[in-house]
């Protein structure tokens, strides 16, 4: 059982005048194999203040996700109601509300970093001129600081750099919302932070929604104004905790006692979650 | 002083070096297996002639050679009716793998039910059905079309398929949720990456059309490469045999190059792309 206060309503004055940008009420998903229906996600709440960044966290398996696909629209949950920015999630992505990440960078091996970059902006009823598509994208790779790279195709760039054409496409959409599903989980540790900071910087000069799927405790807490902490059996969200560090972040922010104090805490919740499930 | 060369605007001596490497790059390629070659011929020379083998039954090559001179106009003709047969086939076979292959993939229900009368009708030895063709089709042409398209589609059709099949489905969601259509995803993301898988295909169908129409001309023809091998063989010319071989050969090898080059200007991407290593 939980010994620690689950903070469930954000008394903070940042968040609590904004109208919540992603709203979630009871969502429920069960897949189906075999005629054999598999619980994923149980009766979860969320809510995602315009302008935030908020991170899921939990063991791999826990519906992160598929809590996630459903923000996206990209999954229909069996009960409950979401909504972004007032719409149904496949409403707000046809309207190019939602930009989505995920780990792998899913890139055309025949383009280049720029023509992936403004890919999805040719395509559906709301396509673009090439020309604007292209130039939206050139100004996304120079956010994403990756100019020089514009005319490489996917098979000349790193794995951190393909995974910024992938950030780039997503923003060329001009989205308010970005959904990202572990976008660092296949790059190394150095490359990692470094995509971290430059995240940030980002969500500073954008003011996206950011919406981060991860299992790294360092990263919710680097990244993140509020973590998730989810858990299995049935999966849901077992603690909401606001990250209390100061809005600028960088490599000293590691070192705040805050940010021990937060990640043994988000640590304890993942380990008792776990050796729960076993139990 | 070093020259400046001026196309280049490098140290003249640099440019030609460049050209030295890539002439001994191409020589390593070209020389060892022609050495073998070369090798192989002079042991092949010397046996029959220490064996004293009968021109009847193995032809020396200074004998196939003598066959190829002295039967040259006419094999030429041969090889232009053969080569017209192979390349038509050849075509027609791309033509309906290519169409069987969008059949199954777009139209997913009539797929489920075509694809294993696709592989049912793989399993017939279409060899035997030749003499049906030439009872159908005639003499001309048509027959030993029919054949090697029966023969030779069922790789590109298998291929393209697998190609089309080939994209992550997390990138194909994510067209979606933009409001991409079916057949922009079809003729923007999926054809495009079938193609390398293709031109495997295409290369496979090449050299079983070269079979297909040796054995169509085999079941019934009155001129061709096939044909000449089939009389020059009755009349124990085997010279001839083996020179008409040779024909063969080098127009299957001529067809084979075409498609590698083809395969170099379609997809110059293809051969730095590996999908094993995709992320």
């Amino acid at each position: 059982m939980l010994s620690i206060d689950p903070i469930r309503a954000v008394p903070t004055a940042k968040t609590s005048p904004a109208p919540a940008h992603i709203t979630a009420r009871s969502i429920s998903v069960d897949f189906r194999h075999d005629g054999i229906v598999q619980r994923v996600l149980s009766g979860i709440d969320l809510d995602v203040a315009r302008g935030s960044f908020v991170s899921l966290i939990g063991p791999s398996g826990c519906g992160k996700s598929t809590l996630l696909k459903v923000m996206a629209g990209l999954l229909t949950p069996s009960e409950g109601t979401v909504q972004v920015g007032g719409l149904a999630p496949g409403e707000a992505a046809r309207r190019h509300m939602i930009g989505l990440v995920f780990q792998e960078a899913t890139l055309l091996p025949w383009k280049t970093a720029l023509e992936n970059a403004a890919f999805l902006l040719t395509v559906g009823g709301r396509a673009t001129p090439r020309d604007v598509a292209l130039d939206r994208a050139m100004a996304m790779l120079r956010l994403v600081k990756l100019e020089a790279a514009a005319n490489k195709l996917p098979s000349q760039l790193s794995g951190g750099m393909r995974q910024r054409v992938a950030i780039a496409r997503a923003l060329a959409l001009d989205p308010e919302v970005l959904l990202m599903d572990e976008p660092f989980g296949a790059l190394d540790a150095i490359t990692r932070e470094e995509m971290s900071r430059g995240l940030l910087e980002i969500w500073d000069r954008t003011g996206k929604t950011i919406v981060l799927v991860t299992h790294s405790i360092d990263e919710a807490v680097f990244l993140s104004r509020e973590v998730h902490v989810m858990a299995t059996g049935p999966a849901r969200i077992i603690e909401t905790l606001p990250v209390d560090l100061p809005d600028r972040r960088d490599e000293e922010t590691f070192n705040l006692p805050a940010f021990g104090r937060a990640e043994a805490h988000l640590r304890h919740l993942l380990i008792q979650s776990h050796g729960g499930d076993g139990a | 002083m070093t020259a400046i060369d001026q196309a280049t605007m490098r140290p003249r001596a640099v440019a030609r070096g460049v050209w030295r490497r890539r002439i001994r790059h191409a020589g390593a390629e070209v020389l060892p297996p022609l050495a073998l070659l070369l090798a192989v011929i002079a042991l092949w020379e010397l046996a029959i002639r220490l064996l004293k083998v009968s021109a009847f039954v193995v032809p020396a090559p200074s004998g196939i050679a003598v066959a190829l001179v002295e039967k040259w106009p006419m094999l030429l003709d041969a090889s232009r009716i053969t080569a017209v047969e192979i390349f038509t086939g050849f075509v027609l076979s791309a033509v309906v793998g290519v169409a069987v292959a969008l059949t199954i993939v777009r139209f997913e229900r009539f797929g489920r039910a075509l694809y294993p009368l696709v592989v049912l009708f793989q399993t017939v030895p279409k060899v035997a059905l030749a003499p049906i063709f030439i009872l159908w089709f005639g003499y001309d042409l048509a027959p030993k079309v029919v054949l090697i398209v029966v023969i030779a589609f069922f790789p590109v059709a298998i291929d393209m398929m697998h190609g089309l099949q080939s994209v992550e489905p997390g990138f194909i969601a994510l067209m979606r949720s933009v409001g991409a259509r079916r057949s922009e995803i079809l003729l923007r993301v999926q054809i495009p990456y079938s193609l390398p898988h293709l031109m495997a295909g295409l290369k496979v169908a090449v050299t079983l059309s070269v079979i297909g129409a040796i054995v169509g001309e085999f079941a019934g023809a009155s001129a061709g490469l096939g044909y000449v091998i089939q009389l020059a063989s009755n009349q124990l010319d085997t010279g001839l045999v083996f020179a008409a071989l040779l024909a063969v050969s080098i127009l299957g090898l001529a067809f084979y190059y075409a498609i590698e080059l083809a395969e170099r200007l379609l997809v110059p991407w293809s051969s730095k792309y590996d999908p094993l290593h995709r992320s």
